[in-house]
């Protein structure tokens, strides 16, 4: 896993496989002897988890955050089975697979059987987009770094569970880097001057899994969470 | 394999009935995780299905009654990359389930951890464990 990352016919790094939070596994274990085999990224609670002082809210964003989180899952589109959007995506505990060409790379998700479209071919951003849960993507290399700049992202999305907003004036900048074999890191980049005092970014860790496959999580099979929230 | 788990299924699921909150894919807070209920029973059903497996088993209550728990799981993919199977547990397996109860459902819980008959851990629900406050704070930034 720490051999050099792989390249693509044309030389570049080669992000193809499927991804997940590189998260130690005892990273939540309070007992010693703990050996919990379930991982998940910390900013799947809180982008700013790490950073001093916190995400930098607007008062309006504040507001809105601190009412999500005190209602609890009760209002979380997540809660209802919609569909995982990212930068949220990489912290949910469903994987990620990345299919790469080179005019674009396509990232799909277990949850809802979910995909992500990421244009390479040089377009640019449109102009006026149709908001989407994942917004319209573009990506392009600075050396041997993937920068993926996303705008037309709907206005009433969650960046995590406590219920950080993200709204439709965001500009969300994803810088992908493959470190080795078996890690790439992806600077998550926020500028949402709605939402947000200044852009702000975090960086999170992905681990290529290799022992297991896609597998399908679609939530409305049976989903009996929503009537627990009275 | 389900004694390779044993062991992590012990401890995970200790901790998570004394976390003041757990997060799955959402929120849990329809779970009163320091209401912890422990019941002993027979399976009924598990049901293999997203976004969370579950577990239903009956037992009696105080007034001598039959009463058909329903225990919420992590989903069956997590569940499956730990090596478990649709049919890991059958109807007519005789269960011993700690969890958490839901707020406003008295039959409904979050399983933390299941024992077999002997009261040897089979299994836990545990997905995470984790304190949803900023580490800097009593107040939201």
């Amino acid at each position: 896993m720490k051999a050099p990352a792989p390249r693509t016919r044309e030389g570049k790094p080669d992000f193809s496989g499927i991804w997940f939070a590189n998260v130690p596994a005892k990273d939540y274990c309070k007992e010693k002897d703990c050996i919990q085999e379930e991982r998940m990224a910390r900013e799947q609670i809180n982008w700013g988890i790490n950073m001093q002082g916190g995400l930098p809210y607007t008062e309006w964003s504040k507001q809105v955050m601190v009412k999500r989180r005190a209602n609890g899952g009760r209002d979380d589109p997540h809660t209802y089975c919609k569909p995982p959007n990212y930068p949220r995506a990489w912290t949910l505990p469903q994987h990620t697979k990345i299919i790469q060409t080179p005019k674009e790379m396509v990232m799909l998700h277990e949850f809802n059987a979910a995909y992500r479209e990421v244009y390479l071919d040089g377009r640019p951003l449109p102009v006026d987009p149709n908001p989407t849960w994942n917004g319209y993507s573009t990506g392009h290399w600075e050396g041997d770094t993937l920068v993926i700049e996303t705008n037309g992202i709907r206005d009433d999305m969650w960046l995590d569970i406590q219920g950080s907003p993200i709204t439709e004036s965001g500009h969300v900048t994803e810088r992908l880097k493959r470190t080795s074999l078996g890690l790439m890191k992806v600077q998550v980049s926020i500028n949402d001057p709605k939402a947000y005092t200044k852009p702000w970014s975090v960086t999170i860790e992905m681990a290529l899994q290799v022992d297991t496959q896609m597998l399908e999580e679609i939530c409305l099979d049976n989903e009996q969470d929503v009537k627990l929230y009275q | 394999m389900l004694n390779l788990l044993s062991r992590s299924c012990i401890a995970a699921g200790v901790a998570l009935v004394a976390a003041s909150a757990v997060w799955a894919h959402h929120s849990q807070s329809e779970f009163d995780f320091k209401s912890v209920v422990e019941v002993e029973g027979n399976v009924t059903k598990l049901e293999w299905m997203s976004p969370h497996a579950r577990l239903y088993v009956d037992a009696l209550d105080e007034q001598g009654r039959t009463v058909n728990w329903n225990f919420e799981l992590p989903s069956p993919m997590t569940l499956m990359r730990r090596g478990w199977k649709r049919n890991s547990l059958k109807p007519g397996d005789h269960v011993k389930v700690k969890g958490a109860r839901a707020r406003h459902f008295p039959d409904i819980a979050y399983a933390s951890v299941i024992r077999d008959g002997s009261g040897n851990p089979l299994f836990t629900g545990v997905t995470q464990i984790y304190d949803p406050q900023p580490p800097q704070s009593s107040s939201p930034k």
